[in-house]
């Protein structure tokens, strides 16, 4: 196969030709793990990293974003009219990808650009990003990226791949966004590789223990699996908290907010989670999500059941492991999973004869 | 949290003491004055990407 | 303590099987290393899931409050106050709870073990003051126990519960040789404006996810003054004054009854110690009105009290 060698010192040069036409974003260390960033002028992404922390869904879907802005002034020209927000939509690259995060990517596509519903602010930074993922060739023990379509060497979403190489790298470039970034970068010196980028892949394929079955979840029966009797005990543990939809690639929830300071307003969105207990709640008081496994029940069913029936895409889920690492009372999503695709099969057997 | 101290201030007052209403209110109004206006924890426009 | 873990079956099942409560809560086994689930037991069979050791750090009074049935809760001395405090603000009555004390050496912190650990951990186990933590690449590397505790426990002067039915073991010995408000001697120490920068850093990377604040058994209330929209007390966005407000108020609201118990400190996924600004509280409290948290039943908390010697300094 035919390859891209970068070595360190190409590496450093690439990236600094880079900064010049687009906006940088990488791997950063912060205290004790690290998060996506927007690098400055020099600096280098920190590409020694596991996985962030935080996933890097804010480089496309910001945690607090601006739509709208407005003027209450009856002076202003333009008092009471809703424009539209200033932003920046100049072209950016976000290096060091995990291929989970970029699959994470095409999967909240489905959701914010359909044939009815396009959600402008997530396309357009979407559009303007070039995507150069990083191989996992050290998988955690969380990581169950190959039972969710998904793997270390994954290539859906991105428009590069990267695989270490002793200090360097060896690239894949997958698309045109991808060869236009490789040119601008000068990162052109192709080679066969005799097979080595498909030998580490396979090496990395296998060294992911963590497996989870989802092959029955659709065939399932939706109220069947809702009214299941396992919830109470997947749920009680959980204090409603937003670690696992916040952290997570593919939870997309948000809420919209105006704020007002003095005669001039803006209209946000903020990240929103199923978690929280006011998610649901209408203006009458009431809500339909009232308890702590109403809300359980459906950030899982909305994962790995509502998700799998609307879009026939696999689960909700790419397998980062992160809600796993970071829920503060361990509620493990390979569990629930196990749970809910083994629902009812002993019925279901002795049904069978 | 990093606000002036002599931003805040109490005091009890009786409705019956105005002097000391007014000697309290001028001391305060100084030392505020002083200190200028207030730069910390003041939102001005919500900061967002 | 990891003798713990069959007396704590043994008493579950006899609970449970002689119809006292309804309910046990405890830990079961986690899926992770050093982190253990808050459960409920219902069946005596199915007493032998719960465990105890030195990852149990989530506070169980946090779970008791809403409930109906009769329940039976292990407490660490911790636990036990904050369960104090549930009883004094009528949050649970004392007749439907059955306390069963654990007498603690406090909790392990993971990241600290894991900031301290080259490699990934596959599993970690405790034998007696030892830590032993086994790499997923078959080395292992051994911690002093006292070395790797959460920050609070390390300072923890109230380690044996002080309300209780009965005791897993018998009750340990309570640290004196330490120094328990240094870290905030330290920040009362800083000028205003090296505080204030202080407290900017320390909050920085707050995503707003509030599992500090829903880890707490302080924090019941229905709606929360941040979640309120009517009227909306702070923005909803990552504003610095928002995140800001949000810390200090809660801070305030916790002022007299924070047990130190670190459970908010625990289960922030981005490893902030927001506990300085509650124990900030706590050592006014102490300070001015002698007042530690959930010590008795028969006490009001200092700010809930008036005494004609209160302090009052502060008014001029
Ligand atoms: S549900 Fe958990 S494991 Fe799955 S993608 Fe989200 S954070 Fe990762
Ligand atoms: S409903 Fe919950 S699980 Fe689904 S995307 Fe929204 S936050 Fe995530
Ligand atoms: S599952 Fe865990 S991370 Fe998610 S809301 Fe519940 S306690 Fe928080
Ligand atoms: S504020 Fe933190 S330390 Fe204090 S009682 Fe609540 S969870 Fe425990
Ligand atoms: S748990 Fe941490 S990130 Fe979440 S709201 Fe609290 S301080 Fe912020």
């Amino acid at each position: 196969m035919k390859v891209i060698n970068i070595d360190q010192k190409k590496w450093t040069k690439g990236i600094d030709t880079l900064g010049s036409s687009y906006k940088l974003i990488g791997p950063v260390a912060e205290k004790d793990f690290h998060t996506f960033e927007i690098l400055q002028q020099g600096q280098l992404p920190d590409m020694s990293f596991t996985n962030t922390r935080l996933s890097p869904k804010e480089v496309v879907f910001p945690q607090s974003e601006d739509m709208f802005v407005y003027s209450l002034d009856q002076n202003d020209e333009d008092c009471n009219i809703l424009k539209e927000a200033p932003k920046d939509y100049s072209p950016r690259v976000v290096l060091g990808i995990r291929p989970c995060d970029a699959r994470a990517m095409r999967l909240v596509k489905l959701n914010f650009d359909t044939e009815q519903y396009k959600d402008p602010y997530w396309l357009r930074l979407y559009e303007a990003t070039t995507f150069v993922g990083l191989a996992c060739d050290q998988p955690c023990a969380t990581c169950f990226c190959t039972s969710t379509g998904c793997g270390p060497y994954h290539e859906e979403g991105l428009d590069i791949l990267l695989a270490k190489d002793g200090d360097g790298f060896k690239a894949k470039v997958l698309t045109d966004k991808g060869r236009q970034l490789a040119e601008a970068s000068g990162w052109t010196d192709t080679a066969d590789d005799g097979g080595a980028f498909e030998n580490a892949r396979r090496a990395a394929e296998a060294g992911i223990t963590s497996k989870v079955a989802t092959d029955r979840l659709r065939q399932m029966d939706t109220l069947e699996l809702y009214g299941a009797d396992f919830w109470e005990d997947v749920s009680f543990a959980c204090i409603n908290c937003g670690t696992c939809t916040y952290l997570c690639p593919t939870c997309w929830c948000f809420d919209i907010q105006d704020e007002v300071h003095g005669k001039k307003g803006k209209r946000m969105r903020n990240w929103d989670s199923c978690m929280f207990p006011i998610f649901t709640v209408h203006t009458t008081g009431h809500n339909p999500r009232g308890t702590k496994l109403h809300r359980v029940r459906q950030r899982f069913m909305h994962k790995l059941k509502y998700f799998v029936d609307k879009y026939d895409q696999g689960i909700m889920c790419v397998g980062c492991g992160r809600c796993v690492q970071q829920c503060p009372v361990n509620i493990d999503i390979r569990r629930v999973c196990d749970l809910m695709n083994s629902y009812g099969s002993e019925n279901a057997c002795a049904a069978q004869g | 949290m990093g606000v002036e101290p002599d931003r805040l201030h109490f005091s009890w007052i009786s409705s019956a003491e105005s002097t000391k209403f007014v000697e309290v209110v001028t001391e305060i109004t100084e030392k505020v004055k002083a200190l200028g206006p207030n730069t910390h924890y003041v939102k001005k426009e919500a900061k967002v990407a | 303590m990891i003798a713990y873990t069959d007396k704590v079956r043994q008493i579950a099942r006899r609970l449970l099987e002689d119809c006292s409560v309804e309910m046990v809560i405890g830990f079961r086994k986690g899926s992770q290393p050093m982190m253990n689930e808050p459960c409920f037991i219902k069946k005596a069979e199915d007493a032998d899931q719960l465990v105890w050791d030195g990852n149990c750090g989530i506070n169980l009074a946090n779970y008791l409050t809403g409930r109906k049935e009769k329940i039976a809760v292990f407490a660490k001395g911790c636990d036990s106050r904050n369960i104090v405090t549930h009883i004094v603000e009528n949050k649970v009555q004392r007749d439907r709870l059955v306390i069963i004390g654990v007498p603690c050496t406090g909790m392990i912190d993971k990241r600290l073990v894991a900031s301290q650990t080259e490699g990934e951990i596959e599993a970690v186990s405790e034998t007696g003051d030892k830590v032993v933590v086994k790499l997923k690449d078959g080395g292992s590397t051994e911690f002093d126990r006292r070395q790797v505790l959460q920050g609070n426990c390390a300072l923890c002067v109230h380690r044996n519960p002080v309300i209780y039915d009965e005791l897993v073991a018998d009750l340990v010995e309570e640290q004196t040789d330490v120094d328990h408000w240094a870290d905030i001697r330290e920040i009362e120490a800083m000028d205003v404006e090296k505080r204030r920068r202080f407290f900017e850093d320390l909050l920085a990377p707050c995503i707003r996810c509030y599992a500090c604040r829903n880890a707490c058994p302080l924090c019941y209330c229905p709606t929360c003054f941040v979640d309120e929209s009517r009227p909306q007390w702070l923005g909803k966005g990552q504003d610095q004054i928002d995140v800001h407000t949000f810390h200090f108020l809660r801070a305030f609201h916790c002022a007299g009854r924070c047990t130190d118990c670190g459970a908010c400190q625990r289960a922030c996924p981005v490893g902030i110690n927001m506990r300085l600004l509650t124990k900030k509280l706590e050592k006014d409290c102490f300070e001015l009105y002698q007042w530690e948290a959930g010590m008795a039943l028969d006490q009001r908390p200092a700010l809930d009290t008036y005494k004609p010697d209160d302090p009052e300094g502060f008014i001029k």
